[in-house]
């Protein structure tokens, strides 16, 4: 599995194969818990939502506790999970909203 | 005449900023001369949260979506309700006790609508636009208990991008 170490970057697939870059934001306690506010991914072409979201959590495990919380994004409009992803798209994670 | 003309062609004032809001800004953006009414609501910092003082708030958006989300209430509401004009300005980042942190003026014809759109603002706002508010207390900081924002999934993603 080709890796870049390079702060900022992860690779989920070899890049000798079929791969979509995403760009990955968090927000609010998801930004605390990841330790920064946005990432660049490569994931196999056509990968849902969650499968991108499953990554994170294996990385952070205290993230996965507020799955049942969040919404996704993609393409600054709410997403299901099941969202396929696309080279260049933008996936958001979202938990719950309190402005006003 | 011209006014007529010049305010049927003016747009709604949509924002996120960080200064802080200037309210007689938005209320004279929406007030014309056809209007009978102009409603407002203005959201303040308050100085307690569930029983702990609070000693001031920080806000963060997903701003590019969250102004998206925002257009997309103004643009409801125009077809929902005949008002003239809306002013919708949300602020972010550090916030003092008694601060405006949002601002909604609405203006029109009669005041049934202006109450109903001002009122249907703000909730919807609060349910649906990616903005996050950070409480900070004597003792500590918490991320505000939100709303998990499940109406627009439900209501809006039916609806065919407009």
């Amino acid at each position: 599995m080709a890796r870049y170490t390079s702060a900022g970057y992860n690779s989920l697939v070899s890049l000798s194969s079929q791969s979509a870059r995403v760009k990955v934001l968090f927000f609010g306690r998801l930004k605390e818990i990841v330790g920064h506010a946005e990432d660049s991914v490569d994931l196999p072409d056509g990968a849902p939502i969650e499968a991108l979201f499953s990554h994170y959590g294996a990385s952070h495990p205290e993230l996965a506790r507020f799955r049942a919380s969040l919404v996704a994004s993609r393409n600054q409009e709410f997403a299901a999970w099941s969202t396929p992803l696309h080279s260049g798209d933008e996936v958001a994670f979202l938990p719950p909203v309190s402005g006003g | 005449m011209l006014i007529s003309v010049t305010n049927s062609i003016q747009p709604d004032l949509l924002a996120l900023v960080r200064d802080p809001i200037d309210r007689d800004a938005l209320i004279q953006h929406v007030r014309a001369a056809e209007d009978g009414a102009v409603v407002t609501f203005d959201g303040c910092v308050r100085n307690h949260s569930q029983g702990r003082r609070t000693l001031y708030l920080d806000y963060e958006a997903y701003e590019s979506m969250a102004l998206g989300k925002i257009r997309e209430i103004a643009a409801h509401i125009h077809e929902k309700f005949p008002v003239h004009l809306l002013a919708i300005a949300h602020r972010l980042g550090r916030l003092e006790i008694g601060e405006t942190s949002v601002f909604i003026a609405v203006s029109s014809a009669h005041r049934p609508a202006a109450f109903d759109a001002c009122r249907f603002a703000i909730d919807t706002l609060k349910r649906t636009v990616p903005i996050w508010k950070k409480e900070y207390f004597e003792d500590g900081a918490v991320w505000a208990d939100g709303e998990i924002p499940l109406a627009p999934l439900e209501t809006w993603a039916a609806k065919p991008a407009s």
